[in-house]
């Protein structure tokens, strides 16, 4: 099942490659890298609905589903920033610059790769769960921010310019679909990720007790 | 009972209790100093580019002094436990975390209190009420934001590590925004007014989102 | 371009590297069912 799609995915690298970039090969990274991002950003959107979900009643499914977006959408926002970086050195000369969109996209990393890193050191279950609710509401909204604050203070210091994409009708056919295999990669991945959690979770509900049992405890348990 | 008498109450306890240890103000001070003196020779600091590179000396020194003293907020709480029970009086959560946040901010602008005039005797950089009202809009949302994560961290381990990692991200916003401030009130291009009007709108922002977010952090 | 070549083999390997993970993280947890 999830190998078809990736079939598909992969389908879609080979399927542009007639498709000739006017200003170098080098330009075709911006298919996947795009793609990448907003197939990141889905992600994390989706964490942010799992983490509002989770605080107001308390879901396990909503919750997991925040896990496995996180998780997801680091992996995604990784692609894309080591794919922009191997774009920007040939084109602009350097790796990195601190425009509004690499700034942003690199807290956008940091941010949810924290997130991950507070669900491993917090105690698994309700405080975790909460915890990380909030980082990823924070985060989502952080980023925007960010972005903007950015983008505010480049016009306080004009710099170099940005790149403009304007697109020829073939090269945007070819964006699309790679946006459209890209996602469906995407949402592969986090249900794939969602099965995964559901199963250490059902895991970690059976060795609770046990624990619990093992070790004789003062007073009534719960 | 009342919020605001509440918020009051757990601000006066806090400072009290720094008051009577007198062990955070003194140790941030003199790291600020210390932060000055780094700053001096990793950049090479001479009259010409002092004005410069200066505010983000101030802003590195103020973040990482930012995050010890926010660090600590729950410290006490936590080895005494007393969060639950203040937890189990009927005084809301967002109250106790808006008198948190109160001191938390309070001792935050006594280190600045050292700060700016080190910073304008030590680097010659203008010591002018612009400087200080940028610095204090962006303590009030580094502060909600700060203690906020600070609850978030309080029981968790490797707390050290987490803080920074959570919080400096959203503090970005406003070191850009206070960036810009410092350096148009020390002389160089920057939108004075912009950057002020963009720090108050990132406070609101964040005030009324940490709020919000307190409820759900606190309440365990 | 070089360039290319690696940021698609580096696309390639980390996202269908963390496919084949995941479904061998998967098959696993399933088996122990």
């Amino acid at each position: 099942m999830a190998v078809a799609l990736m079939l598909l995915a992969a389908g879609a690298i080979f399927l542009y490659a007639p498709t000739d970039a006017l200003q170098g090969p080098v330009q075709r990274i911006f298919y996947l890298h795009v793609s990448s991002a907003v197939a990141a950003y889905g992600c994390f959107a989706v964490v942010l609905v799992g983490g509002i979900i989770y605080l107001r009643n308390e879901s396990p499914a909503a919750d997991r589903f925040a896990r496995a977006g996180a998780l997801v959408g680091v992996v995604f926002t990784s692609v894309t920033l080591v794919m922009g970086m191997l774009w920007a050195k040939p084109i602009w000369g350097v790796y990195w610059t601190w425009d509004a969109r690499l700034t942003s996209t690199l807290v956008l990393w940091i941010i949810y790769a924290g997130y991950l890193l507070v669900r491993r050191l917090a105690e698994p279950g309700r405080q975790a769960a909460r915890i990380a609710a909030i980082v990823g509401i924070f985060g989502f909204v952080d980023v925007p921010v960010v972005h903007f604050s950015v983008t505010w203070w480049r016009t306080q210091h004009p710099g170099p310019i940005v790149v403009n994409d304007a697109l020829p009708a073939e090269m945007l056919a070819t964006f699309l679909f790679t946006l459209g295999c890209t996602l469906v990669l995407a949402a592969t991945l986090i249900a794939i990720r969602y099965r995964i959690e559901t199963l250490i979770d059902a895991r970690q509900a059976i060795a609770e007790p046990t624990k619990l049992v093992a070790a004789p405890q003062p007073g009534a348990a719960p | 009972m009342n919020p605001l008498r509440v918020v009051l109450a757990v601000a006066r306890k806090d400072l009290r209790a720094e008051w009577r240890t007198r062990e955070l103000v003194p140790a941030l001070a003199q790291f600020i100093i210390l932060a000055l003196l780094i700053g001096n020779f990793g950049f090479q600091i001479d009259s010409r580019n002092a004005s410069t590179i200066a505010p983000g000396i101030l802003w590195l020194a103020l973040v990482f002094a930012g995050l010890v003293a926010f660090g600590r907020t729950f410290a006490a709480e936590r080895e005494q436990a007393s969060l639950e029970a203040m937890l189990m009086t009927p005084a809301s959560p967002v109250a106790i975390f808006a008198g948190k946040a109160l001191a938390a901010g309070a001792l935050l602008v006594m280190c600045e209190a050292v700060l700016l005039p080190a910073l304008s005797i030590l680097f010659g950089t203008p010591f002018s009420g612009d400087v200080v009202a940028a610095v204090l809009l962006a303590t009030v949302g580094m502060a909600a934001l700060g203690v906020l994560f600070a609850a978030i961290v309080a029981r968790v381990r490797a707390r050290e590590l987490l803080l920074p990692l959570l919080t400096l991200p959203l503090w970005i916003p406003f070191v850009i925004a206070g960036g810009v401030a410092v350096q148009s009130a020390m002389g160089l291009p920057g939108n004075y007014q912009q950057a002020i009007g963009l720090l108050l709108d990132f406070d609101i922002l964040f005030i009324v989102l940490t709020s919000l977010a307190a409820r759900f952090v606190l309440d365990e | 371009m070089t360039y290319l070549v690696i940021a698609y083999a580096f696309a390639v390997a980390l996202l269908g590297g963390y496919l084949i993970w995941s479904l061998r993280t998967l098959r696993e947890l399933e088996r122990k069912e």
